[in-house]
């Protein structure tokens, strides 16, 4: 009996057995997260106000904004969250010593700083971000309410550090003890997947050799969540579990993606410029290349894989790499054997690609099983001892742009107090600053802005109730209110697990806790509550004006941006240091894509130009490394000039880019080519290998070049 | 030892400043008992974080509360 049909009779025994499974897998994680988060809650609220804290909000707010479904995140967000908090208010006990007296230092140093923290917020990655964002807003929170008093700012300060602190370990600990779930384990899952999802597009021959279709997402499904994946598994680090040799391996296995799916792609678009040509017998030739690959993987099990399966794909890899070796030559005899003719440059490049494939295959396996092995032993089979680093890029530009929106935001709403003099403005200022520093990272802030106005005015509403109604009628100690309070904090808990109310919940949250009646003694006054919720609305209103004002940012101009940054990469490859790992060009370049797709308004067309513009570079990239090392260990008389000539003018080209250049380019490349192929060949091993490299990498990057229409020339606008 | 210490002149709980210290040495504890593997043969890992945790703030608030 095969599993589907024991898993049929074992539902007619058990009629609500898939019901109860559904509801245990989608529903019963919602649950358990609201209580959760419910418990952490009164649990910083109890602590907060036993301890007498002079503002139990700021432990309660603490705790929603920690909270997360997973302990992983949890720890990470705590974590740069203690950091902000001991930045910004060391930097307010610096400002208020310095400037307390001198409106014209103070307001300079502020600005200054939360354009510094707005800038390196951009600039870091995962929850790094989140600690510059509460850099910034804490010198609003600590030092604007006692700008009158600066005595007062040493008891604020630390009673703001001890209020976050108890909120952070209430949300940690209950995160990590009751029902925890773990990052590890999603990000188990996703590796898994997505190794099946490599095997499975690989196994297929149609999913290199059948033509573009626009509808077919294979690129973007094998090449997605290269810094997603990379995220989950810097914050799974704060997990408890996750040895340093496991994460080592996920970050090696994210490597070995990038490389496959750089590969996959050229050969990919190599035989779309053959399909185009209608070369009908080189297509044949080079899927009889790749079908070896093809029937190994198709051995493989649908279900999980087992360490013995992967040893023999391992093993039948290897074999089959030599095949591919041994046929490459006869077909190229059969193919071109009487001249060097035009298409040959094309078809050596996609075996060489195939090639390539197969051994970064090979390695992903290799990787794979020894992370199994690890998992399931303790014993890795693969000694993984360098340390990869996922490199970053940061664009200057983007980068200025938020520091000068952050600073101007501020400017702006001080101008506001000092003309006003209206002692809650400081509200307005610390709101403005708020939405300047963290939705700066969103696809469209403004959405986002306004989502975080309509939960502010819910949650005015909400608190109003509250605080007049509520709260003085029927609480009468600590437990009462709890009680009361308790709905409220698990309907937070449920919009909390719904990414689409992502930012109405910060809002919510925010104002809420803003204006709820939590302190040590009831003390809300009507005008107290309308002024202070109007400042807030208009610190919102105040935010969003600085998005509609620096906001200059286009389609067309991100295209032209990465354009520039990607042909820069190239131009300083060429001539810039030969120590330049590929994993490191792969992870800035993807990070770059991923950076400007969130930031720079691109549409589906325009960012799946962008997309390949990006792998030509990382492909063209790779090659003039290779070729640079090749010529440095070369003996001097196998040198040609024409090699140089042609690396010369690829700088050149791709520093000012023309029409006329590239032609020239790609008749250089053709001469040095030829002069290679004409030339006798060494006799010595190592260096026959060298001259062989620098001929299949120059016709690499002539192949990538001709196939290559949009990038560098720009001549298509994907814009409109 | 005092309740309250006095920190580049600002007076604060002396229990702030053990917590900071005893997180400082509960995270390099974490990571060499991930690391070692220890997790591994512990029921409930967060539960046995916590635990350690817990004790390693609580003996000297002891102390100076003795």
């Amino acid at each position: 009996m095969n599993a589907n049909n024991r898993r049929i009779v074992s539902f007619k025994i058990f009629p609500w057995q898939r019901t109860l499974q559904e509801w245990l897998s989608v529903d019963a994680p919602v649950l358990i997260y609201m209580a959760k988060s419910t418990i952490a809650a009164l649990l910083a609220l109890w602590i907060a106000m036993t301890l007498n804290m002079p503002d139990p909000r700021t432990a309660i707010f603490t705790v929603f904004i920690v909270m997360q479904p997973q302990s992983g995140l949890v720890f990470s967000k705590s974590y740069y969250r203690v950091l902000g908090t001991i930045a910004g208010v060391g930097m307010s006990l610096l400002i208020m010593g310095m400037f307390a007296q001198d409106p014209i230092w103070f307001i300079g140093f502020f600005a200054l700083w939360i354009g510094f923290t707005t800038a390196m917020g951009l600039k870091y990655r995962n929850f790094q971000f989140y600690g510059f964002v509460l850099a910034g807003y804490t010198l609003c929170i600590v030092a604007l309410p006692v700008i009158e008093t600066p005595l007062q700012v040493f008891d604020i300060a630390v009673s703001r550090f001890s209020e976050v602190i108890i909120g952070i370990m209430c949300a940690t600990v209950v995160s990590d003890v009751i029902f925890p779930r773990r990052l590890l384990d999603s990000l188990i899952t996703s590796e898994q997947e997505r190794f099946h999802n490599v095997l499975s597009t690989l196994s297929d021959t149609d999913s290199i050799f059948a033509a573009f279709d626009e509808a077919n997402p294979t690129i973007s499904r094998f090449s997605s969540g290269v810094v997603g994946l990379n995220a989950t598994r810097v914050n799974s680090s704060f997990e408890s579990g996750a040895g340093q040799k496991e994460r080592q391996h996920y970050a090696h296995l994210n490597q070995e993606y990038m490389n496959l799916s750089t590969t996959f792609y050229s050969l990919k678009s190599i035989v779309h410029a053959m399909k185009e040509q209608e070369r009908k017998e080189v297509l044949n030739a080079l899927e009889s290349l790749y079908s070896p690959v093809v029937s190994v993987l198709k051995t493989l099990p649908d279900t999980l894989l087992a360490p013995e399966d992967l040893n023999r794909i391992i093993r039948e890899l290897l074999t089959v790499k030599n095949t591919i070796q041994v046929q490459l030559e006869l077909d190229h005899k059969r193919l071109y054997e009487s001249t060097h003719s035009a298409g040959e440059d094309e078809f050596i490049s996609a075996a060489y690609l195939i090639i390539r494939l197969v051994n970064e295959l090979h390695n992903h396996c290799a990787t794979y099983l020894s992370l199994l092995k690890h998992r399931l032993s303790g014993n890795a089979s693969r000694e993984i001892s360098r340390v990869i680093q996922f490199s970053t890029h940061t664009d200057n530009l983007l980068v200025a742009l938020a520091a000068l929106r952050g600073s101007g935001v501020l400017l702006l709403t001080m101008v506001f107090w000092l003309w006003s003099g209206w002692p809650y403005a400081t509200l307005t200022i610390t709101l403005a600053v708020v939405i300047g520093l963290l939705l700066g990272t969103m696809p469209s802030p403004l959405d986002g802005v306004k989502d975080f106005f309509k939960g502010a005015v819910i949650a005015l509403i909400v608190a109003a109730v509250y605080d007049f109604y509520i709260i003085p009628e029927y609480t009468s100690d600590l437990l009462t209110l709890s009680l009361l309070i308790t709905p409220v904090l698990a309907f937070i808990g449920w919009m909390t697990t719904r990414p689409k109310l992502a930012i109405f919940t910060f809002g919510f949250v925010f104002m809420f806790m803003n204006q709820l009646a939590l302190d040590p003694y009831y003390k809300i006054e009507p005008t107290k509550f309308m002024e202070s919720s109007l400042a807030a609305l208009i610190g919102i209103l105040f935010g969003g004006l600085a998005y509609i004002l620096v906001n200059f940012w286009s389609c067309s101009l991100t295209q032209k941006r990465v354009a520039k940054i990607l042909r820069t990469q190239i131009v300083r490859l060429c001539d810039g240091a030969l120590n330049v790992e590929r994993s490191a060009l792969e992870s800035t370049g993807r990070d770059l894509i991923q950076q400007f797709s969130t930031q720079g308004r691109l549409n589906m067309r325009s960012s799946r130009l962008v997309y390949e513009w990006l792998l030509s570079t990382l492909e063209i990239g790779r090659a003039i490394l290779t070729i640079r090392r090749s010529i440095q260990r070369l003996y001097s008389h196998y040198l040609h000039p024409s090699v140089d000539n042609a690396m010369e003018l690829i700088k050149s080209y791709f520093e000012t880019p023309s029409v006329s250049g590239r032609d020239q380019l790609l008749s250089t490349l053709q001469k040095s080519l030829q002069e290679l192929h004409s030339s006798p060949m060494p006799t010595e091993i190592g260096q026959r290998k060298r001259v062989e490299i620098l001929i299949v990498e120059l016709t690499l990057i002539r192949t990538v070049l001709i196939n290559s229409e949009t990038f560098p020339l720009l001549s298509e606008d994907s814009c409109n | 030892m005092q309740l309250d210490i006095t920190l580049f002149g600002i007076q604060m709980p002396t229990l702030l400043l053990i917590f900071v210290m005893s997180a400082v040495v509960q995270i390099l504890l974490d990571r060499m008992m991930s690391d070692a593997g220890i997790y591994n043969h512990v029921w409930h890992p967060g539960l046995f974080r916590t635990a350690v945790f817990v004790c390693l703030f609580a003996i000297p608030c002891l102390l100076i509360y003795r």
